[in-house]
């Protein structure tokens, strides 16, 4: 029952302002997280077996009728699916505690499962214009919750967003517009056949440009960045971790993947230019990432130079590529994520987001400190972490691919992201005590709990690395490296 | 042909008045008479769920919220525009037009395309049976679209 | 690609056009909004001519009234920020904005 990944955070969120005027704080708590727990082990556990015997389809029947409700679950949605769960239930864990100054908590949970439904239906979708509706749930979601502070640079924030967000879309309504014109479908499958049949280059190509722009501007590739500098600051911590961690992903990433990789097939022109987007990302955001003041904000321009990683690692086509990019991708995602999370216990507990009035805060939030730690070095691709894996794989994908220009590129950008992480460490937690945060004290337990348990799994997963990319990468790279076939084949209806 | 190609030339000069006029409200109105063309451009291509639909949400439902919310922002037309962009963009407008013709002109038929096969069943069987998952879609935008405006407007104690 | 797909592509492409000049130039945060409707438009015009073009009519109306529902969604989140955003700083100028600098 895939479907019930993207009705059932639809119903709960659906019912929870019922429920919010009966209980304000706990029941919304508990039937919010409970769900989310529900999927990650629903994704973590059944999913695996589900997908053993090749790519699920469900074609759901109502009440009798056959109706087009197609989902398709094979290695690379699962894997998404995992990822999206994994930080989405952390995140929610942590607005047990967080969320709770800002009031409105039901409202806040229903919006965050409707983002996560989306997310979801984006991922399980088997037609261009369905990812398209999910990915503008999941968007229209996250402009409420950008600015659920409800201040004035979280409305800004959210504006700005929300503008260039809907230029994004135009583009890829456009392009898809243009495909259904060519092909008479919008299925993947039928599409992927009807491309290959037609070979129209020129116009592929110009529907690719506006996939690239759309995606592009999702996926915060430079030069379409501008948004989320300023959109990750500003929302509360656990979204700007779900924002980071997990949107910019799905709805840029892995749609562009899907669509490049499974519907029109890697051309060498189309690698060349999204791994010349990666470089450009990676390199370009880790220089600016290096003289913010406001943590959040060194650590959006970190999420930008990462997703470059990750489209870099993907963009050179081989099965290393694609399993080393996809490997960083969920690193990424966890890693990000518990850094945020850790921004926003030390937010809420001083105040502050300029790292120049912290210090020294280990002394009073060891357990912070050191999960925070634990998130740095593991993105900065330190061993043993997930995150040295990860770039290792890429770094080797791009050598042995015939790009070594590229590999010595990836190297010292990992050093110069060492580098900030470092300084934003000793800045905000090493160091002397700044006399103002003497009585400070650790994060709530909810908070402490979220973070703890993403750096176990960022170290679990440094450790296990070879059994992770076994069972969850692997089927994930190969149904990608597949390329066409993987559709046409085992995804007809 | 004509009658439509002059339908949508009206469609366009609409838009770009709503665009370019100082009022708001004759903007809002402007976009709305441009939403009424649509419509009927949609009717005339056999497509009358889309014209209606154009028709009453887009001309009816979405200018009755600008005009709330134009009310609900009295400033005093404060906000005074650029005027290098009152005399840029036109040309710049005009030159896109120019452009984009010729390149049409020039894509006459270089666009492949499959034959496509006849459309069987209703627009309800296209609609719910064909294209069920965008219902489920709809539904949740819908809900979203609900729950953001209940969260940006509720009563709020300052958040720092 | 029957001809008549090009005469409505080229009157989508000059609204999406002028909607994104729109965007780019006006400041007072509705007219943005105005602009970005333009755009709605546009691409509602691309995706029922496409579907004109191709015999597909129904499917194309299925497509574009699912957009234009997300596009209401879209709207009433854009016009709550603006109203939001007039309350905390009386000005509907995006100039203001450019407190964030992106």
């Amino acid at each position: 029952m895939i479907i019930l990944f993207v009705v059932l955070p639809l119903i709960v969120a659906g019912i929870l302002p019922l429920v919010g005027r009966v209980s304000r704080r706990v029941v919304p708590d508990l039937l919010a997280n409970a769900t989310m727990l529900f999927l990650l082990v629903y994704a973590a556990v059944a999913g695996r077996a589900l997908i053993a015997g090749g790519p699920v389809l469900q074609q759901t029947s109502w009440l009798g009728e056959a109706v087009n409700l197609r989902l398709v679950l094979d290695g690379f949605s699962l894997f998404m699916l995992v990822a999206v769960s994994l930080v989405g239930f952390a995140a929610s864990l942590f607005s047990i505690d967080y969320m709770e100054h800002y009031g409105a908590k039901a409202n806040f949970y229903a919006l965050y499962l409707i983002m996560i439904a989306g997310m979801n239906g984006l991922v399980l979708a088997t037609d261009l214009f369905s990812v398209y509706i999910f990915l503008e749930v999941a968007a229209v979601a996250s402009y409420a919750l950008v600015a659920f502070g409800l201040g004035h640079d979280e409305l800004e924030a959210a504006f700005k967003y929300l503008m260039l967000s809907v230029a994004a879309s135009a583009f890829i309504v456009a392009s898809i517009a243009i495909i259904f014109g060519m092909t008479g479908s919008l299925d993947f499958a039928a599409v992927a056949a009807a491309l290959k049949e037609l070979n129209a280059g020129a116009v592929i190509g110009v529907a690719s440009a506006f996939f690239l722009l759309g995606f592009g501007l999702k996926a915060a590739l430079v030069p379409f960045h501008a948004w989320l500098p300023d959109a990750h600051p500003s929302a509360p911590a656990p979204i700007s971790a779900v924002l980071s961690g997990l949107l910019i992903k799905v709805s840029g990433v892995y749609a562009m993947t899907r669509i490049f990789l499974n519907v029109f097939g890697l051309t060498p022109a189309l690698s060349t230019v999204v791994m010349g987007l990666g470089v450009v990302s990676m390199v370009v955001a880790a220089f600016l990432a290096l003289g913010q003041k406001d943590i959040k904000r060194m650590l959006a321009y970190s999420s930008i130079s990462q997703v470059g990683y990750i489209v870099l690692g993907i963009g050179i086509g081989t099965p290393l590529g694609i399993a080393g990019g996809l490997f960083h991708l969920f690193n990424h995602a966890l890693a990000k994520g518990l850094l945020f999370l850790t921004s926003g216990s030390v937010q809420q507990a001083t105040g502050t987001r300029d790292l120049d009035e912290m210090g020294g805060l280990a002394k009073r939030m060891p357990v912070t400190a050191t999960t925070n730690l634990i998130g740095a070095l593991s993105i900065s691709g330190v061993p043993p972490l997930n995150g040295f894996w990860s770039k290792l794989l890429i770094i080797v994908a791009l050598v042995q691919a015939g790009h070594p220009v590229y590999a010595v590129i990836a190297v010292l950008v990992s050093v110069l992201t060492l580098w900030y992480y470092l300084i934003m460490q000793r800045k905000a937690f090493f160091g002397k005590l700044n006399e103002k945060w003497a009585t400070v004290r650790e994060a709530p337990f909810w908070m402490m709990a979220a973070t703890v348990l993403l750096a176990l799994l960022c170290v679990g997963i440094g450790i296990l690395f070879s059994s992770t990319v076994t069972t969850w990468i692997q089927p994930a790279a190969d149904v990608l490296a597949d390329g066409i076939h993987a559709v046409t084949g085992s995804w007809g209806f | 042909m004509i009658l439509q190609t002059a339908l949508l030339i009206g469609l366009v000069i609409f838009s770009v008045l709503a665009i370019a006029l100082k009022d708001l409200i004759r903007s809002a109105i402007s976009l709305a008479v441009a939403s009424l063309l649509l419509g009927i451009i949609f009717f005339r291509m056999n497509a009358p769920y889309a014209g209606v639909f154009e028709i009453s949400v887009v001309a009816g439902l979405i200018t009755v919220l600008f005009i709330l919310t134009i009310a609900l922002t009295k400033t005093g037309d404060e906000v005074r525009e650029s005027k290098l962009v009152d005399v840029v963009f036109p040309i710049v407008f005009v030159a896109f037009l120019v452009i984009d013709a010729l390149v049409m002109k020039g894509l006459l038929g270089k666009v492949p395309a499959l034959a496509s096969g006849a459309e069987t069943g209703s627009f309800g069987d296209a609609l719910w049976r064909g294209r069920t998952l965008d219902l489920v879609g709809q539904i949740a935008v819908i809900l979203a679209g609900v729950f953001a405006v209940l969260a940006l407007f509720r009563k709020r104690d300052k958040h720092d | 690609m029957t001809n008549t797909w090009y005469l409505y592509l080229f009157f989508a492409a000059a609204l999406v056009f002028a909607g994104l000049l729109g965007l780019l130039g006006k400041r007072n945060l509705i007219k943005l909004f105005i602009a970005i409707e333009v755009i709605g438009k546009g691409i509602s015009l691309l995706l029922v001519g496409t579907g004109f073009a191709k015999a597909n009519i129904l499917t194309a109306q299925a497509l574009a009234i699912t957009y234009i529902v997300i596009e209401v969604s879209l709207v009433a989140t854009a016009l709550a920020l603006i109203i939001n955003i007039y309350r905390t700083s009386t000005s509907l100028d995006v100039r203001k904005l450019a407190k964030l600098k992106g």
